[in-house]
């Protein structure tokens, strides 16, 4: 009998088992669980105070650098692999040409303010280095690295011409503040691309500083930081540009944290594989402040009423639009890109940037652009776009002579100078990417769909509206 | 298929699959060329995308004598310019739309469930509060509304043709040689006076105000007020640039020649006609805001008709995105309306029943092995001759065509519930109770009517309205919309079954008079209360409460029998015989403004709760004129469950009630009595126990205290083994399984009582564990039968009363004296005669009513005849519940009587260990602890 005293133990377990099992198995508690999107994101890493660390003084930028690689020996070189600074891609073929070429902000144009070569000191404020002021720039020179423009409290911090560091900046009060990059610290210049807030993409502004919820979901409502997203290792950061990246796969994309078929509706998730997430989510650009739509080079220099939104006599005339409507494209992720030194027809509109893929590529979905239009100089003999000289002493913002800008960059872009020149149309897509709405501001159905749609299906290619048509896989296409 | 008569209702209805419409629109173009040899300039290859223009072929306008206007000017016929294609008189004959009663109208009390004045089951001759005048018939004596001011005052809702084209007598009205058709009455002088015809013209059936979008209602509207009716259909293309007012805007209408090609042809930039837009349904359905502009409201007139009545607007728009001073806006994501945002059109729905992209068999009529049958009406037919009627539900107000009632594509035709609603248990109970508006439509956004008071009037001459919905009673862009949610009544449906679905309430009082009953006259009614320009003497005395001469809003409304009498009298003084009140309360359907599922009504306890959605009140008025209780209407396929309830402050509510409706919704439904019953069981087997223990440990104290020292030896006990492993395992598991049914049982039964269990879940853990104590039954069952042990539970007759008889005498004597068992516990006779009887009633008893009450419970999802059989949820629900109350009862006075063996826990040690301490009182029984495991195998 003693060896049966806990048997009722034993019968405890089993009968709480025989009951817990089934109930365990068979009775659901609700909704299955969702894949957490947080899940993907990176914890932000823990702040180490430099101030101790980083005591100066520094005279120069390079002499922070160069204290900041005694402990992070390899940063310099990882930051010099990137196009953060080389500001020019790995060499890469692009459609109809021979030979692999090579894009970047370093060689190439765009039509805003065309282009920096000759311009250095201006456009390189915004380069990760110090002191590129003419194409003899040190590249190779790891002192070079400015580490304080991604890394400094942006009040300590700001960089002049050439991209060194600004007068009466406290060196090492700004080494000190070091960090993860903010918003600030990406924003000073992504913000602010073309020459000022707003100007150049439609969907980075500097209300992404403060940003409510109502401007973007991830930075209002969820206090996502810009790295949250572009992360990466050894300081290549993720994402891309077609303006300056045409044929780089963007590794970034919104099905990195979200499965593609979120959606509750089935309606809704038969779409992801035409439709990006951001032809949706991002309804319109430009949510609170006007970005720049269109630049007429062709009337400046006149002295005619000066507003910075409609004309500047520097630059000509402008148009600026805010919660603009998209233009849609299909597009694979790739761009083709005009290179200076191509050959225009200066009647048509030149596409300095065109994103590929259309209705018959399965890789491509519809995407939202922000599209700039521009009237920009041309060689009228040699039918190729011209990069002016426009800053400094001799340049066309100086002289307004528009002959002796282009005269004197031949010698930086090679390219030679009939002595006429004419303003070509051209035009640039920016993908839009930021200002996410959440759902309860996504488009619906009427949006795209029935009479008062907002897309010209005829230009997608499809015959007539997929709602009534069905979609692009009956191959039933322009 | 289908035939049709020219003047008769044709007799279809339809299924079919839904065809692109693009493509259909484009057949039906090539379709138009081909049959009238009609062209249009074509250049080279069709473009690939269809051009914005025009798919309609351009077309002269011609008069009603069929002359083009461009040589006659005079009005324009559609009837003659689209007659030119289509069968125009096909098209008015067969047209609920022109018809609105004409066909039914007959003598006063002639339609069915109407009232006794009603004519008619459309707008001309069903009398409704809400448009309050009354289309007099030919033998009334007291005229309000004749033909020419109905379609003055009428037309504005109304496609023309029908009552504005033909005699009430049969015959067009130009000849007509009725009064009511020939005649207006004088507003000033009440006296009838004749109607020019050949003057004003008769208003045509108007295929314009439905087919041009942007169709200029609002100058179709002024003509007919005008009394200009020839002319509605030349007004409506107002805006077009075809035509334009002479002499602004009272004068005649004059064509553009601009717009006409040579030919006398229009051009098609200037007109575009094709199937009706939803704007052109809101015309006169509603609010329909098809627009990016954000959405809003002004006052609510009978033109926004289903936004009057109910607060539905159609558009696909956010509600946080319109214009309206919603409460708690920004939270709205939700659109207007599902379907709207979807991009479907009033047409989707309520498309033309012959329409051959459409048409489907009426159920029931198509064979069953047939989902889809492809043998289609010829397009060209179907374009010479569209049926102008429509597919349309069955609403609670509609009486019009009710052979076209329930020809609409239900919810379920177009969704799949089998593929979606997974989240929902019970889905099929669900959807059988309630219909999928219910939980769909769970709140309106924008306010509706909710009473109007005509037995006074305002010093503007109205009855005093009052809307849900929406703070204060006047709309304006400051009004704070509150939005409401609607009544849930049970509503039959077309195949028979009844579901609950959301109504509007409208509730009304107002004057009738006369023995044959009549509203009275608007202009009786207001003589009655004003006396030159302002409110008459008689009125001022009776109804001015604060004696400032004035008469305040609150001061207008009849609760004394003076103020009644004062309006009465006035009444009768003007000719009315015997004028009194009458109430009545209008149920206005809910089938638009649909959600998402995300929107949707979907929290357990939303219905399942003390407070259940299903029976939410609905505030009736907050007033009752006269002291007179409304009638609710009973006319059409709504019930009442429940009642009116009055409300603090005079008003009244309708309490509808789910027993009534004959629903057991658990958690919400609970028999009073049945829960009384069982408490007192089980709270007086509770009593008892505490009692009789009580006594038994005073007893065991007394005994212990006169025996002293005497006795320091307890009576001799030995070990036995009572309960072999399978029957303690039996027994503790349908323990454990009993307790947590209790338990889940209970927080099923009053989950108000458990707000942190979700409700789903302890339904399923419920019948997880009913399914184990069932197994669990049979299995030991079949190990009684096996084993032969199942003679333990079977009485023997030998001696059966007198062991029965001492046992009980036992407990009531024996065992507080410290007597002996007089029925002896052994291994082979467990259970003594009490026991037995005891567990022939539970297992032959309860246990069988509660597995069967159960399994019916689950079953009313998958086999609910079988459940229906039995009563249905409301008799098996509280059998249930009783059955349940008994077995707590049973489970405290058994958990009690083991502790009467010879120690308190020698019972349940017992059912732990299986060895059980005995009194050693018989020596036959006695064992050794080494011949236990002997018996095992005896």
């Amino acid at each position: 009998m003693k060896e049966f005293r806990f048997i009722w133990i034993a019968g405890l377990l089993v009968t709480l088992a025989v009951i817990a099992i089934p109930v365990i198995l068979f009775a659901s508690s609700g909704g299955e669980a969702s894949a957490d999107p947080w899940d993907y994101v990176k914890p932000t890493p823990s702040h180490v105070d430099h101030s101790a660390l980083m005591a100066g003084p520094y005279a120069t930028g390079a002499e922070v650098t160069a204290a900041c690689l005694e402990c992070h020996e390899s940063a310099a070189s990882e930051v010099m692999g990137t196009t953060h600074w080389t500001w020019e891609s790995e060499p890469m073929m692009l459609p109809g040409r021979d030979e692999p070429v090579t894009v970047g902000k370093k060689n190439q144009i765009n039509n805003f303010c065309i282009g920096i070569q000759g311009n250095w000191t201006g456009c390189t404020k915004c380069h990760t280095g110090y002191g590129w002021e003419d194409a003899s720039f040190d590249f190779a020179e790891e002192t070079n690295v400015d580490c304080l423009v991604c890394h400094a409290d942006t009040s300590l911090y700001g960089k002049g011409t050439a991209g060194n560091p600004a007068d009466g900046v406290d060196l090492a009060a700004a080494a000190g503040s070091v960090g993860r990059p903010t918003r600030r610290n990406c924003g000073s210049c992504h913000f602010d691309g073309g020459g000022g807030n707003a100007v150049k993409h439609g969907d980075l502004d500097e209300s992404l500083y403060y940003p409510d919820e109502t401007v973007d979901v991830h930075m209002g409502r969820l206090g996502f930081e810009c790295v949250d997203c572009h992360a990466g290792e050894d300081h290549q950061i993720a994402g891309h540009m077609i303006s300056v990246s045409p044929q780089v796969k963007d590794e970034l994309a919104c099905t990195n944290c979200h499965a593609p078929d979120v959606h509750a509706d089935a309606r809704i998730n038969a779409h992801v594989d035409s439709v990006a997430c951001q032809t949706c989510h991002i309804p319109e650009g430009a949510l609170r402040h006007a970005t720049k739509m269109d630049w007429d080079w062709s009337t400046a220099g006149q002295d005619l009423p000066e507003d910075p939104h409609t004309y500047l006599k520097i630059k000509g005339n402008f148009v600026y639009e805010h919660d603009f409507r998209p233009a849609y494209a299909w597009w694979n992720g790739d761009a083709d890109r005009y290179l200076l030194g191509d050959i225009i027809d200066p009647t048509a509109v030149t596409q300095l940037t065109r994103p590929l893929g259309d209705i018959d590529d399965a890789t491509a979905k519809i995407w939202p652009f922000k599209v700039h239009t521009a009237r920009q100089p041309f060689d009228a003999v040699n039918n190729y776009l011209l990069v002016p000289v426009t800053a400094g002493e001799d340049g066309f913002w100086t002289n307004f002579d528009w002959d002796q800008a282009f005269r004197l960059n031949e010698a930086n872009t090679g390219l030679a100078y009939s002595g006429e020149y004419g303003f070509a149309p051209t035009s640039m897509y920016w993908s839009l990417t930021h200002m996410v709405q959440p759902k309860e501001q996504a488009l619906q159905c009427y949006d795209c769909h029935g009479e008062n749609g907002r897309m010209d299906w005829a230009a997608l290619g499809y015959f007539g509206d997929p709602m009534t048509w069905g979609g692009r896989e009956l191959g039933i296409n322009n | 298929m289908a035939r049709f008569t020219t003047n008769g209702r044709a007799g279809l209805a339809g299924a079919g699959r839904i065809i692109k419409p693009v493509v259909v629109i484009g057949l039906l173009v090539a379709v138009v060329f081909f049959l009238f040899g009609r062209t249009i300039a074509q250049e080279g290859e069709p473009a690939a995308t269809p051009a914005p223009s025009p798919i309609h072929p351009v077309f002269p306008l011609l008069d009603a004598d069929g002359a083009n206007v461009l040589a006659s000017g005079v009005a324009v016929s559609t009837m003659t310019t689209c007659g030119g294609c289509h069968d125009t008189a096909f098209i008015a004959a067969n047209n609920f739309h022109a018809d609105v009663g004409l066909e039914t109208y007959g003598q006063p009390g002639s339609l069915s469930g109407g009232r006794p004045w009603d004519t008619g089951a459309g707008l001309f001759g069903k009398w409704n509060p809400i448009l309050y005048r009354y289309l007099s018939p030919e033998a009334d004596a007291t005229v309000d509304l004749t033909t020419p001011e109905w379609v003055q005052l009428f037309g504005e809702r109304h496609a023309g043709g029908g009552p504005a084209v033909t005699s009430r007598g049969g015959g067009p009205l130009v000849d007509s040689g009725l009064a009511v058709d020939t005649t207006i009455v004088d507003p000033a002088t009440g006296e009838a006076r004749p109607w020019d015809w050949a003057a004003s013209g008769t208003a045509d059936l108007n295929c314009f105000v439905c087919h041009l979008p942007g169709a200029d209602n609002e100058a179709r509207v002024a003509a007919l007020a005008a009394g200009r009716f020839a002319d509605a259909t030349t007004a409506t293309l107002a805006g077009t640039g075809i035509v334009e007012q002479a002499g602004g805007n009272a004068g005649a209408w004059v064509y553009n020649p601009a717009a006409f090609d040579e030919a006398g042809n229009l051009l098609p930039e200037y007109i575009t006609v094709g199937d009706p837009t939803s704007a052109n349904c809101g015309n006169c359905h509603g609010v329909v805001h098809n627009e990016e502009t954000p959405l809003t409201l002004d006052e609510l007139t009978v033109a926004d008709w289903n936004t009057l009545t109910t607060g539905q607007i159609m558009s696909p728009q956010r509600l946080n995105a319109s214009g309206l001073n919603l409460q708690d806006k920004s939270a709205l994501g939700r659109s207007w309306d599902i379907h709207m945002e979807r991009v479907l059109e009033c047409t989707s729905c309520h498309y033309s029943l012959n329409n051959p992209v459409y048409y489907r068999e009426t159920s029931g009529k198509q064979p069953e092995h047939l989902t889809f049958d492809p043998r289609r009406m010829d397009l060209g037919e179907y374009i010479y001759r569209p049926l102008h009627q429509f597919a349309k539900g069955q609403s609670a107000q509609g009486t019009l065509a009710p052979g076209f009632d329930e020809t609409i594509r239900r919810c379920e035709s177009c969704h799949s519930i089998d593929n979606s609603h997974n989240w929902l248990p019970y889905k099929d109970r669900h959807t059988a109770a309630m219909a999928c508006e219910t939980c769909h439509t769970p709140r309106l956004y924008a306010p509706a009517l909710e009473s109007i008071d005509w037995t006074v009037l305002t010093a503007a001459g109205e009855p005093v309205r009052a809307y849900r919905g929406m703070e204060g009673d006047t709309l304006g862009a400051a009004t704070l919309i509150t939005g409401y949610e609607p009544v849930l009544l049970p509503r039959t449906n077309g195949d028979g079954t009844t579901t609950l679905a959301p109504f509007n309430l409208i509730s009304s009082w107002y004057w009738i008079y006369g023995e044959e009953e009549r509203p009275v006259p608007l202009r009786d009614l207001q003589a009655a209360f004003f006396a030159g320009d302002g409110y008459a003497p008689e009125i001022v005395a009776a109804f001015d409460a604060d004696g400032d001469g004035e008469l305040a809003a609150a001061e207008l409304l009849i609760t004394t029998e003076t103020q009644r009498d004062a309006v009465s009298g006035r009444l009768s003084a003007a000719g009315l015989d015997s004028p009194r009140i009458r109430a009545e309360v209008q149920p206005w359907g809910i089938n638009h403004n649909t959600a998402r599922g995300e929107w949707a009504t979907r929290e357990c306890r939303d219905c399942h709760g003390g407070e259940s959605r299903l029976a939410q009140s609905i505030t009736l008025s907050d007033r009752t004129p006269g002291g007179e209780l409304p009638a609710l209407y009973e006319g059409g396929p709504v019930s009442w469950p429940g009642g009116i309830e009055a409300t603090e402050g005079g008003g009244l509510a309708f309490v509808p009630s789910t027993a009534e409706a004959g629903l057991y919704v658990l958690g919400h439904n609970a028999a009073r009595i049945v829960d009384i019953l069982g408490a007192l069981m089980v709270v007086g087997v509770s009593l008892g126990v505490l009692i009789h223990g009580g006594l038994r440990v005073l007893a065991a104290r007394k005994r212990a205290k006169t025996a002293g020292e005497e006795s320091g030896d307890p009576a001799a006990t030995q070990q036995v083994y009572m309960y072999d492993v399978y029957e303690r395992f039996w027994h503790w598991l349908q323990t454990a399984a009993i307790l947590l049914l209790l338990f889940t049982g209970l927080i099923i039964h009053k989950p108000d009582l458990f707000g942190i269990f979700s409700f789903s879940y302890v339904v399923q853990v419920h019948n997880i564990l009913a399914l184990l104590l069932v197994l669990n039954a049979g299995l030991s069952l079949f190990y009684h039968l096996a084993s032969g042990e199942i003679r333990q539970f079977i009485p023997r007759p030998r001696g059966f009363f007198d062991e029965a008889f001492s046992q009980a005498l036992y407990y009531l004597r024996g065992i507080f004296r410290d007597e002996p068992h007089p029925v002896e516990k052994s291994r082979d006779r467990k259970l003594n005669p009490l026991q037995q009887m005891t567990y022939v009633m539970v297992l032959n008893v309860l246990l069988p009513a509660q597995i069967i009450t159960g399994a019916l419970m689950w079953g009313a999802q998958r086999w609910p005849e079988a459940a229906a059989a039995l009563g249905g949820l409301p008799w098996l629900g509280p059998l249930h519940a009783l059955v349940a109350w008994t077995f707590a009862a049973f489970i405290i006075l058994h958990v009690y009587l083991t502790t009467t063996g010879p120690t308190p826990t020698a019972g349940i040690k017992a059912m732990m260990l299986g060895w059980e301490e005995m009194e050693i009182t018989n020596d036959e029984l006695r064992m050794t602890n080494e011949e236990a495991p002997a018996m095992d195998s005896a």
